[in-house]
């Protein structure tokens, strides 16, 4: 370890050190602008550089290491000096006039302050013999624009771009003085595949490069905010942390927090969690709680005296399945260009998109606005009536993934504790409920085994079956192109050829629905080589032999006949899955949305053993989750079957526990594992009574029409959400919710890591946040519920969740804790199962799968295979992404994809309207020509009201999780003629 | 020799002996002179041994910082476990040079011996020869050779009918960028990458081409290498005239104001002035030398005084304040406006800097900027100061000496030419507004 001399300070720096990172040590900073944590040194801007004895140069700070012996002097007259010029030479191409005189007592950034603190001044601009720099402007841009008189060519956006985000659409052009950034070769980020994520504006010293949104809303400069707030990001279940900032009760910006913190995300975020927060302050917040006109109280009772039969939940709007018939408008025109004078004149006009895509102002008629008082009291009388007159079984919950641990605990405990019913059940079901089933079934575990960490840091080959990280997790989908890029070798199994299959050194593109046959055979493979891990099937797992029996028949070839992937391919994934020395497995929607969903995931962690590639670091297993808090609300136990931490609702002992926790009768407690959420919107369901909170089923439920009108069938549907939405529009009272950011609690992300969320602003309006609902709610029906902060809540949490049991609200700050966290004193666990699985004999169970078809093949009827999932810029039904305008801008339509020979034959160009059409419905959408689907497979992202794919997909349930198919559908596809009518 | 002239007999003649010659371009007629004998004879040596003949005859980088060539070889790993590169730098672009291209427009296969001696020495698989890209007529020569070479068994598998000698030789195009003469920039553009020098250490020999054991030399250092193979490095050696630091012949390409500007070759120490009065002819009728850059555009300015007095070696430019550099000599008589000649120089730099470092980036352009005012007559005395304090700012503190070598003009010029500067600002000189 060197030992060196800083300023006259004697630092002891690890081996590899720069001189920057020593003095950082010795607590002296040096000033950098080119240099940025995690991006590679360029060490160009030479501002950092420092007097080292017996040097005759100066030395850039930042990229010389350190020796034994060095004394280094980090403000030597030399250095200051060299520093000065650096920020005089920099200064005579910048617009500085506002720094002469009073305006130095404000620099307006990271390059301003070194200005003012080496006292350099700048030439009035008008006196200058060089002029200002130029540079791609992205006019036109919804979400970033570049001012690049401002650049000073520190290269941190195009480093970020390149080797943070692994991306690549800025680049320096051109040379000496004429050197400025361009953003892809003619100024148009769509072609440099640019995705927003605003990594460059993060990284930029000067505000060159900038958010759109703080300024145009409040003027030409960068909004300044009172206060900043740690908060956690709503969409995806990577659980980046972020610092909202905040003015006037507004979220005016989101930053990422220091990258040097231990957050999942070290800094970045994509282009949903740094630019999609603006639905926050959408004007179609939910202000006031809506009842339905027809509810009277009439002598101390509720009583409905509107219209019945079809006309109780009716308004005025089409049903879905009405509108997805519909031709759609065509996309708001997009401008592109180097420069804002190459725009046409038209399209520098911004339009409001929130017209375009917010709520339909008649959707509000069939309500009237309430007091709180009055609409709890009729949410609790009417659920206690059903309740006292049609029993437990009548009564039901939907729990939310995008809500709190607190918020879903409290919510399960009354319906579990009030109304003895187990009918508790969240989105997970259509998300990773049959990953959960197998991972019990083999493991006794509901969560991945490893952190993402482990992907970037320590992994060898990464298998990915089914998960469009880049596009549903950017911010580790871009770990993992790192984690590529440093040479990790990187297979995929996907039916599309999505951005990670096309950097793969191996993509598997199998036909829809196979995947069982695809993993058999890969260990099958991988038995005829004897490459499996003999020692670690022998120790740490049983029943082996009946998966080697079952899966003998599954040789390359025949999967080669089923999959369609070449056997000799999928004999090279198998040699080097095993081989590993460290392979990690991840894998999400693609594995677990289908008929034999559970059977996938078996067969994949029957692979997983059999190499042993689980419990160590760098050999993780990552079901990737969806929500940003599909994990925590699982945990929480929103699921049929389980109390809090997975304990089984079957067990009177732990029903015991509980009751006695809740305050209740355990006798009052059902036993009966509940009904799923796609066992309760059908027609023969028992369902009553049904609170929803934070979901909006009607656009994610596979067969909408089907659903939607289940719905309406209701005799009471309360909905707590934060807009009146594609579900809340049927109900009998809507209670206004919070955002994340107007509310304190705690999420779970999909590394099982437990994150704090700062409530920022208040709630719009008498909108409260959704823990508060639930309390006043849980007291009105008689639960004894005395929490005044989420942070009892947590205290109750860690007394019957014995993974949390060393949870606490002050251990949470900073990154976090991955549970198992038992006791205060752990530090928590970034990794498990390194010696024993959670079963009753520590050892994992292997489960021999058979393939079989989806339910739905292809045919002359409907010869397309349709397969839905997400986009890049939306999120799930759309209500927080459509209301976010850079977001919607950028995806503003409708539409499917399709291989460009399909589209062809089908006489179709790129946006012509074609009607989608399966069993289930009909919609009308615009196509998408594009190759990553392959031929007579088409995607449909679910995310669009007008043209719900769900209207399409299959009601056929998974028999383990009861999961629906919704990758695997057969439809047919018609042009549509512009000028039909339909 | 000093082509297109013929031989004068001051000339050492051993890279230019076969210049205009066209036979000497082909497999055959080099063979005849003697060709491939040097190559023949490196492969019977260990590495090792030829890195040590090197060494011993003193050889040093023709490029322009005359690094010990033996020595720059063994820096290379001797245990391999990682592809080795060789790059010939071909990419010859400083103002005023022009010996490279004589090279490969005459001895093309001088060359490639010379790579294959070196490659063979280093252990590298492959060597890329960068060529400037202005450079059609040497690229399509070499071209020519390089398949020649690979036709004869040469380069290839099984390389001169050595089992499992595999010599790979290829030749990268430059794109016009005078930076990717940096050795650490060239390596960048082979990768594909855009052509800006890259912080050292790491060295090239730790992490070069494609972040592999790399060795980079001029294209004169690589010709030169046959010759101290098959004469040995003795006889090498004892070409010196002065110090004994400074070796062998030296091709200097003599430009501006002589009588025959041309490529003469001459022997480590001769000196300046004889170079330019006798083997060039001197000066046009009634003009008198007035200045002169001995080493390519970036070294600093010679006045007359010590032009005449400056022995052409590494030592005795240093002794003169200035370098040995490239061997560019570009000769200013008593019609050039040393103001001018300064800003086109500082316009080269300002347009060919990679703009990575702000000093050079900015500094450069300002420079120039500067000086187009001062030839406007729009100059003040006080932009004197601010053009040296410039250059003081880029010299020594920069990733590569590109600004380095746009100050080196600037400040010998202002310190010896002094009073032209000041004639455009007191006034009393007509002002240069055109400057193309």
């Amino acid at each position: 370890m060197p030992t060196v001399t800083v300023n006259g300070k004697r630092v002891n720096a690890p081996e590899g050190a720069t001189i920057l990172e020593a003095a950082r040590l010795a607590g002296i900073e040096i000033p950098t602008l080119c240099w940025y944590p995690k991006l590679p040194v360029v060490g160009n801007c030479r501002i950092c550089v420092v007097s080292v004895e017996g040097q005759p140069k100066l030395l850039p700070a930042c990229a010389t290491k350190v020796s034994d012996g060095m004394t280094i002097a980090t403000e030597s007259e030399e250095a200051v000096e060299a520093r000065r010029e650096v920020l005089r030479l920099l200064l005579e191409r910048y617009p500085a006039d506002h720094l002469r005189n009073g305006g130095r007592a404000q620099p307006r950034n990271e390059f301003e302050r070194y200005v003012v603190q080496y006292g350099v001044e700048p030439t009035p601009v008008a006196e200058r013999d060089l002029s200002l720099r130029e540079g791609d402007e992205r006019p036109g841009d919804p979400m970033i624009r570049h001012d690049m008189s401002l650049c000073i060519l520190c290269t941190r956006c195009v480093r970020a771009c390149e080797d943070i985000q692994v991306v690549g659409v800025l680049d320096v052009a051109y040379r000496g003085e004429h050197a400025q950034i361009i953003v892809g070769n003619d100024g148009d980020p769509d072609k440099a595949a640019c995705t927003w994520c605003g990594e460059c504006v993060r990284v930029c010293p000067t505000g060159a490069i900038f958010e759109v949104l703080p300024r145009e809303r409040f003027g030409e400069h960068p909004v300044r905010s009172d206060r900043v707030v740690r908060s956690v990001c709503p969409y995806c279940g990577v659980g980046c942390q972020v610092d909202l900032h905040v003015r006037d009760n507004e979220v005016v910006r989101v930053t990422s927090p220091d990258i040097l913190l231990d957050t999942p995300n070290q800094g970045s975020t994509c282009v949903k969690g740094r630019f999609g927060y603006d639905f926050v302050q959408h004007r179609d917040r939910l202000t006031r709680p809506l009842i339905r006109k027809g509810w009277v109280k009439r002598e101390g009772r509720w009583v409905w005296e509107g219209p019945t039969g079809e006309l109780r939940r009716s308004g005025p709007w089409r049903t879905i399945a009405g509108e997805g018939v519909e031709l759609k408008p065509p996309a708001p025109p997009r401008a592109t260009g180097k420069r804002l004078r190459d725009l046409p004149l038209l399209e520098r006009v911004t339009q409001d998109i929130r017209d375009r895509a917010a709520t339909p102002a008649e959707w509000y008629e069939p309500f009237r606005e309430a007091t709180w008082e009055e609409a709890l009291d009729l949410v609790a009388s009417e659920l206690a009536r059903i309740h006292r007159e049609r029993g437990p079984g009548a009564m039901a919950v939907f729990q939310s993934a995008k809500c709190s641990n607190e918020e879903n605990y409290l919510l399960q405990r009354l319906f579990r504790a009030r109304f003895g019913t187990n009918n508790v059940d969240h989105c997970t079901r259509l998300c990773h409920s049959t990953s959960v089933s197998a991972m019990q079934a083999a493991l006794n575990t509901a969560a991945a085994s490893g952190s993402m960490r482990e992907i970037e840091e320590a992994c060898d080959v990464i298998f990915i079956a089914g998960a469009n990280t880049t596009e549903t997790h950017p911010v580790f989908g871009a770990a993992i192109k790192r984690a590529h890029k440093r040479g990790a070798f990187l297979i995929v199994a996907d039916p599309r050829k999505i951005e990670l299959a096309r950097r793969a050194d191996i993509h598997l593109q199998m036909q829809p629905g196979t995947d069982v046959a695809l993993f058999n055979a890969m260990l099958n493979h991988i038995l005829a080589c004897g490459l499996e891990n003999q020692e670690f099937i022998a120790k740490r797992t049983k029943n082996f032999e009946a998966v080697r029996r079952a899966v003998q028949p599954y040789t390359p070839e025949r999967a080669e006949a089923i999959t369609g992937v070449p056997a000799a391919l999928i004999r090279e994934a198998a040699e080097r899955y095993a081989r590993g020395p460290n392979t990690t497995t991840l894998w999400a929607m693609g594995l677990t949305q289908h008929l034999t969903g559970h059977d996938m995931v078996t067969a994949l962690l029957n692979l997983i053993l059999a190499t042993g590639m689980i419990g160590r670091w760098g050999a993780a297993m990552m079901p990737v989750r969806g929500q940003n808090n599909v994990q925590g609300a699982s945990d929480m136990g929103a699921i049929p079957f389980v109390y809090p931490d997975y304990q089984p609702v079957s067990d009177p002992k732990i029903r015991e526990k509980f009751a006695r926790v809740w305050g209740v009768d355990p006798e009052s407690m059902s036993l009966e594992p509940g009904l799923k959420v796609t066992e309760m919107a059908r027609e023969d369901s028992p369902i009553r009574a049904l609170y929803i909170m934070g979901e909006n089923p009607i656009i994610s439920d596979p067969d909408i029409a089907h659903a939607e009108a289940w719905f309406a069938t209701l005799e009471f549907l309360a909905v707590q959400d934060l807009f009146l939405t594609e579900t809340a529009r049927y109900a009998d009272v809507v209670l206004p919710g919070a955002s994340f950011a107007e509310k304190t609690g705690t999420y779970v992300n999909t590394e099982r890591r437990i994150q704090i969320a700062h409530k920022a602003i208040e709630p719009p309006g008498e909108a409260r946040a959704d823990w508060e609902i639930i309390v006043d709610l849980s007291n009105r029906l008689g639960l004894p519920t005395p929490f005044k902060s989420p942070e009892e809540v947590m205290e109750e949490i860690r007394k019957v969740a014995p993974a949390w049991a060393g949870v606490t609200y002050r251990r949470l700050e900073g990154a976090g804790l991955q549970y198992p966290v038992p006791t205060e004193d752990h530090p928590g666990t970034p990794f498990l199962f390194a010696d024993r699985f959670p079963t009753e004999d520590g050892k994992a169970t292997f489960h021999p799968v058979e393939y079989s078809d989806p339910a739905e093949l292809p045919d002359e009827e409907y010869p397309f295979v349709m397969n839905t999932g997400r986009q890049l810029y939306h999120w799930h039904t759309g209500t927080m992404t459509r209301r976010s305008r850079g977001l919607d801008a950028r995806e503003p339509l409708a539409v499917v994809e399709i291989h460009p020979e399909d589209a062809e034959e089908l006489g179709v160009t790129e946006g012509d309207p074609v009607r989608i059409t399966s069993r289930r419905g009909t919609i009308v959408t615009s196509v998408r020509i594009s190759d990553r689907v392959a031929r007579r497979q088409v995607f449909v992202p679910f995310h669009f009201r007008e043209a719900a794919a769900n209207l399409l997909t299959s009601p056929v349930l998974e028999p383990h999780a009861k999961m629906a198919e919704l990758k695997v559908c057969a439809v047919r596809i018609e042009k549509v003629p512009v000028e039909a009518a339909v | 020799m000093g082509y297109p002239h013929p031989p004068h007999p001051k000339e050492t003649v051993v890279l230019s002996q076969y210049f205009g010659d066209p036979e000497a371009r082909t497999y055959e007629g080099w063979k005849k002179r003697g060709g491939y004998t040097a190559l023949e004879q490196a492969l019977s040596m260990a590495p090792g041994e030829i890195i040590e003949i090197v060494k011993e005859s003193g050889l040093r980088g023709r490029g322009g910082a005359g690094f010990p060539t033996g020595l720059k070889w063994s820096f290379m790993p001797k245990e391999k476990t990682k592809p080795h590169y060789l790059c010939c730098n071909a990419d010859e672009s400083e103002p005023g040079t022009f010996k490279d291209r004589e090279i490969m427009r005459w001895t093309p296969h001088a060359l490639i011996e010379g790579c294959a001696i070196a490659q063979y020495a280093i252990q590298a698989e492959v060597t890329y020869i960068y060529i400037r890209g202005e450079f059609t007529e040497p690229l399509a020569i070499m071209q020519q050779a390089l398949e020649e070479a690979y036709r004869h068994g040469i380069l290839g598998k099984d390389a001169m009918g050595k089992k499992g000698l595999r010599l790979d030789m290829y030749i990268h195009r430059g794109a016009g960028a005078y930076i990717c003469g940096e050795e650490t920039a060239l390596m960048n553009s082979i990768e594909g990458r855009r052509g800006n020098p890259r912080i050292k250490p790491p060295f090239p020999a730790a992490y070069g081409v494609f972040g592999m054991p790399t060795t980079i030399n001029n294209v004169e250092t690589l010709a030169a290498v046959p010759h101290i193979i098959n004469r040995g490095a003795a006889w090498y050696k004892s070409l010196s005239l002065s110090s004994p630091k400074s070796t062998g012949t030296k091709l200097f390409s003599v430009c501006g104001h002589v009588r025959k500007p041309g490529n003469y070759e001459v022997t480590m120490g001769f000196p300046l002035g004889e170079l330019i009065y006798d083997l060039c002819g001197g000066m046009r009728e009634g003009r008198k030398l007035k200045a002169c850059i001995p080493g390519g555009s970036s070294v600093p300015i010679l006045n007359r005084e010590e032009t005449e007095s400056c022995l052409l070696d590494y030592e005795g430019c240093i002794e003169k304040g200035t370098m040995l550099g490239s061997g560019g000599v570009i000769v200013f008589d008593d019609s050039a406006d040393m103001v001018y000649q300064i800003m086109r120089l500082a316009r080269f730099y300002a347009h060919e800097s990679c703009a990575q470092c702000t000093q050079c980036r900015e500094g450069t352009a300002w420079t120039v900027r500067i000086l187009q005012r001062i030839l406007a007559g729009e100059g003040e005395m006080k932009d004197l100061d601010l053009l040296l304090e410039l250059a003081e700012q880029m010299t020594g503190k920069t990733i590569c000496v590109l600004s380095d070598s746009c100050a080196a003009p600037v400040v010998s010029g202002i310190k010896k030419f002094r009073d032209e500067f000041e004639a455009y600002i007191k006034g009393a000189r007509r002002p240069v507004t055109a400057l193309a």
